[in-house]
């Protein structure tokens, strides 16, 4: 999937129970979202913005409704077919990066690209490729304790980038990141909307980091408020 | 790369993983060792002769049977020969804490009767034509040092000499044995001899014998022939119990108890002491590990993979512990060999052993994996991926 990917929820509910009681995390919601757009998904606490990521993501299931990516429904995938859909069609970024300990960070980057068909080699050129795109061709060889947070969160980036998805979900990328940090976190995802035509959808809490996207949306209560253009944009640092 | 994930995984806790892998070297070791003592129990007791037959008292092995019986039991029909057999209980001069059988036996018909002892020094007639004659196992006489004509002073326990001095007993031959029933670390002497000392005062002590062994005549019914023998003496003085060898041989060894059953039983316990160590080990590991499965399954892993991962952890580690266990084995089988051989002459570490202990220690890495493995199968990514470490 090169092509810039669409999204669209349409009428999309998810409900949770927790001690006894159900919760409509979202309520009906319908939203469609441009291809190789950045959106800042944001709203209070509870309203639905990981769960929202989670399901066009693939890594739930919705009560009711439909999650089209790229014209394809995946709420009608079964959770083999979803998985193999998640590693040709999704890159992940986590808050809390993710990578795997025992690993190398190009070890980490690889990791994806053991469910694509190429050999060996062609696996480490392709990791090693996405590790120079942010910036960490001195750092392949080292353990993610050796790096710092923002360079855990490159090499996460790397990593969600490694088989070319046209789709990256990012769940408060610099949550855990100093400020000088978060920013060039910031610009890499904006670089690679601009120049890769990924669609990224990032949840955030943070204003700031909503600046960078070029459309913020707004949850309340599991239902969409608004989405609004980000006329403030920061043009992206020169790489 | 999995392959590597999971290396790298037991390798995180070096020190988990050695005490893990070395559990299970240790019990691989000992269930090694102690299906070998039952299997040496077990070919002990099948070795046995099928046409000897042993008469002992009906009330206890301790209890010793007139002589006057043999001259009876010896005319019943398919007796091909009789020897008396006398426990002496002795202790050697210079070893008197250590322990070896010696029996007193009839020097003409026992060799006779025990085809599978085959002399490796000296001659039968050197020992059947002294009166202080002994014949000794090879295997014993290497462990004193003894050679052929030397004497041997034994201080009885049983049967005193009356003088205080040791009785003394001349090695005229050294045997050897073909079969394991026979062990080779038992020294055999006239039965004579301690029947005169006893009644010429030369030694004090209960004067009978311990048993008599039967050599039944080829074709003959040795459950009639036990049967007839017993009848004899129905009415006393002292009622017998004839059996055959391979059942004499399991009462025997029933006497301690039940030996095979108890060496299973601590086998079972060390089994599933390690089971458990092992098991609890693979579930800390998948426990740790869960946020890692999260992230494998988002990537687009699949639920098997991320399973069998834990699995094949849980193999590798028992696997380890097995090439470990095995490792002592070969390297310990020499020592316990020579040390258990003297008791238990049909103990050998068999390829069959070492494959159970294997097998077993297999089993132990695949049930502990699939704990873990089904576990963390079963989250869904998004549970998976917020269980906190």
């Amino acid at each position: 999937m090169n092509q810039p990917a669409d999204i669209e929820i349409r009428h999309v509910t998810k409900c949770y129970s927790r001690g006894g009681q159900t919760l409509r995390v979202l309520d009906e919601l319908d939203m469609q979202m441009a291809g190789g757009t950045f959106y800042a998904l944001m709203g209070p606490s509870g309203s639905g913005k990981t769960t929202l990521l989670n399901l066009v993501g693939g890594l739930d299931t919705a009560d009711q409704g439909e999650v089209v990516i790229a014209g394809e429904n995946i709420a009608q995938l079964s959770s083999g077919q979803l998985a193999r859909w998640r590693a040709n069609n999704v890159g992940f970024v986590f808050q809390g990066f993710n990578l795997l300990p025992v690993l190398t960070a190009r070890e980490n980057v690889e990791l994806p690209l053991l469910l694509a068909p190429i050999n060996r080699r062609q696996r480490r050129a392709q990791a090693e490729r996405a590790l120079e795109l942010v910036g960490l061709s001195d750092r392949m060889n080292h353990k993610p304790s050796e790096l710092s947070g923002g360079q855990e969160q490159r090499v996460a980036i790397a990593r969600a980038i490694a088989t070319a998805p046209s789709v990256i979900l990012a769940d408060e990328p610099t949550g855990d990141l100093d400020r000088v940090t978060a920013d060039q976190v910031l610009e890499l995802l904006q670089l690679l909307n601009q120049q890769l035509k990924k669609t990224i959808l990032m949840v955030t809490h943070d204003p700031r980091a909503a600046s960078f996207a070029d459309k913020i949306v707004h949850l309340d209560k599991g239902k969409l408020g608004r989405i609004d253009d980000n006329p403030t944009r920061p043009a992206t640092a020169g790489r | 790369m999995p392959i590597k994930l999971m290396l790298r995984n037991v390798l995180a806790h070096p020190l988990r993983a050695l005490l893990t892998i070395g559990s299970v070297m240790v019990a691989v070791f000992l269930i090694t060792l102690l299906h070998a003592a039952v299997a040496g129990l077990d070919a002990t007791l099948q070795q046995a002769s099928a046409n000897r037959l042993l008469v002992q008292s009906a009330v206890s092995l301790f209890v010793d049977l007139p002589l006057s019986y043999q001259q009876k039991i010896a005319a019943v029909k398919g007796v091909e020969a009789i020897c008396k057999w006398q426990w002496f209980g002795g202790r050697y001069e210079q070893d008197k804490g250590g322990f070896f059988a010696q029996f007193g036996v009839d020097h003409d018909t026992f060799l006779l009767s025990y085809p599978e002892i085959e002399i490796a020094e000296g001659s039968a007639a050197g020992f059947t034509t002294e009166r202080t004659a002994c014949i000794v196992g090879c295997d014993l006489a290497a462990k004193y040092g003894w050679k052929l004509d030397q004497t041997v002073p034994i201080a009885g326990t049983i049967f005193q000499r009356t003088d205080g001095k040791p009785w003394e007993f001349v090695i005229r031959a050294i045997y050897r044995s073909s079969k394991t029933s026979i062990d080779q670390n038992t020294m055999y002497f006239h039965y004579d001899y301690l029947r005169e000392s006893l009644e010429t005062g030369g030694a004090r002590g209960p004067e009978g014998v311990g048993v008599y062994m039967l050599r039944v005549l080829p074709s003959t019914d040795t459950l009639q022939l036990a049967s007839a023998v017993d009848a004899l003496f129905e009415n006393g003085p002292q009622r017998v119990q004839t059996t055959t060898e391979a059942e004499f041989n399991r009462q025997f060894v029933s006497m301690l108890g039940d030996v095979p059953g108890l060496l299973k039983l601590i086998g079972s316990a060390v089994l599933f002491a390690i089971f458990f160590a092992v098991l609890n080990t693979m579930i800390m590991a998948g426990r740790e590990r869960t946020r890692d499965s999260g992230v494998l399954k988002a990537l687009g892993f699949g639920n098997l993979v991320v399973g069998g991962m834990l699995v094949f952890e849980g193999l590798l580690v028992c696997g380890l512990g097995a090439i470990a266990g095995a490792a002592v084995v070969k390297l310990l089988e020499a020592p316990f060999q020579a040390i258990l051989s003297a008791r238990l002459p049909g103990f050998a570490f068999s390829t069959q052993s070492l494959l159970l202990g294997c097998g077993l220690a297999m089993l132990i890495g695949l049930v502990s994996g699939i704990v873990p493995g089904l576990r963390v199968a079963r989250l869904t990514t998004v549970q998976a991926l917020r269980e906190v470490d």
